[in-house]
């Protein structure tokens, strides 16, 4: 995935809790609705943002695996 | 509800803070800030990060997200005051995020660290027994229903002791540095975590943050009843401090030892069950 794409899918997943939490609180949509929204969104949200601030550089390697 | 999930994840990574911070003390060293771990979290959140040449990608990537998923599903299983079936299949679920994260690098100390994550499934047994015998004193696993009799007969803290020490028990084998802590021991490097680095780390500390809220959130609520959000912040606190006194003082058993010991607490727990199913009417 290219690092472009990352703050695209950050503004997507906190856009979907902001509606999800926006909606809940207008009695739109039911509690669970809300919550199945937040449970998929915001693991996407923590690392698409972690993703996107990241520092650049570093390649595909072997890890240690022992003497 | 966001707000919460965000709070309890920033709270649980402050609370492993201070976990480390009282081991420190109680052995005599200055200890990291009590803020450390949210350090970590976001140190690694910048670091760059790759995956490594040996990893399966979709399984090393992935284990990120269930894991931070599973722990907020349990967040608000607890939060709505919900059965608690769920919540501790939520718990058993993270065995196998532990397991995940260990096969999935194709390293062997992360392999190791989840081949232990299996063995010790051992410390969920306790658990078990537990959630039997709250149901068998409460006619119920719904944790609105169960807060709700602890406010008529009192907390289950003082009904049956022995039950809020097995849960004691099941929190301190995920606790880190402890006597049950067999799957991120030092020979292991890192255990089941060893090569996840940079962003994966940071989101495994998002998810342990929130793993340690709702366990300590959960035993208040189970065992204490329906208190003040700030009581509860504060009695969850305690309940850690006891939890890193017990990991200061005691070394980390080997594999075998730990699952014995586990396994002879489930005896004593199940005796304690009949015993309890026996004299009440």
């Amino acid at each position: 995935m290219k690092k472009k794409t990352f703050p695209y899918g950050f503004a997507v997943s906190a856009i979907a809790i902001i509606v999800a939490w926006a909606a809940l609180a207008a009695a739109l949509i039911p509690l669970w609705a809300a919550v199945t929204i937040f449970v998929i969104a915001f693991p996407l949200l923590v690392l698409f943002l972690t993703l996107w601030w990241r520092a650049p550089g570093g390649e595909e390697d072997i890890p240690f695996i022992g003497y | 509800m966001i707000e919460y999930l965000v709070f309890a994840a920033v709270f649980g990574l402050l609370l492993l803070g201070l976990h480390r911070k009282v081991i420190a003390r109680i052995q005599t060293r200055p200890g990291p800030p009590i803020w450390q771990e949210i350090l970590h979290a976001l140190k690694f959140s910048f670091k760059s990060t790759w995956v490594p040449r040996t990893a399966s990608a979709t399984l090393y990537v992935g284990i990120v997200l269930i894991g931070i998923g599973i722990w907020s599903a349990a967040f608000f299983v607890v939060f709505a005051g919900e059965s608690i079936l769920i919540l501790f299949a939520i718990y058993m679920l993270h065995k196998v995020v532990e397991h995940g994260f260990g096969l999935s690098s194709g390293s062997p100390y992360g392999k190791f660290g989840g081949v232990r994550s299996v063995i010790s499934a051992a410390s969920e047994i306790p658990l078990f027994v537990t959630i039997a015998a709250i149901y068998l004193l409460t006619g119920s696993l719904i944790l609105r229903d169960i807060t709700a009799y602890q406010g008529v007969h009192g907390p289950l803290l003082f009904i049956a002791p022995p039950f809020a020490i097995a849960m004691f028990l099941v929190i301190l084998s995920k606790m880190p540095y402890g006597p049950f802590s067999i799957v991120e021991s030092k020979e292991l490097v890192s255990g089941y975590k060893t090569e996840h680095f940079g962003v994966w780390r940071a989101g495994l500390a998002v998810t342990e943050g929130l793993k340690t809220f709702v366990l300590l959130y959960a035993f208040v609520a189970i065992f204490i009843g329906a208190v003040p959000f700030w009581a509860a912040l504060v009695i969850m606190t305690v309940v850690l401090i006891s939890l890193s006194f017990v990991c200061a003082i005691t070394p980390m058993l080997s594999p075998y030892d730990s699952v014995t010991i586990q396994g002879l607490i489930t005896g004593l727990m199940l005796v304690y069950t009949g015993y309890l199913w026996w004299v009440i009417p």
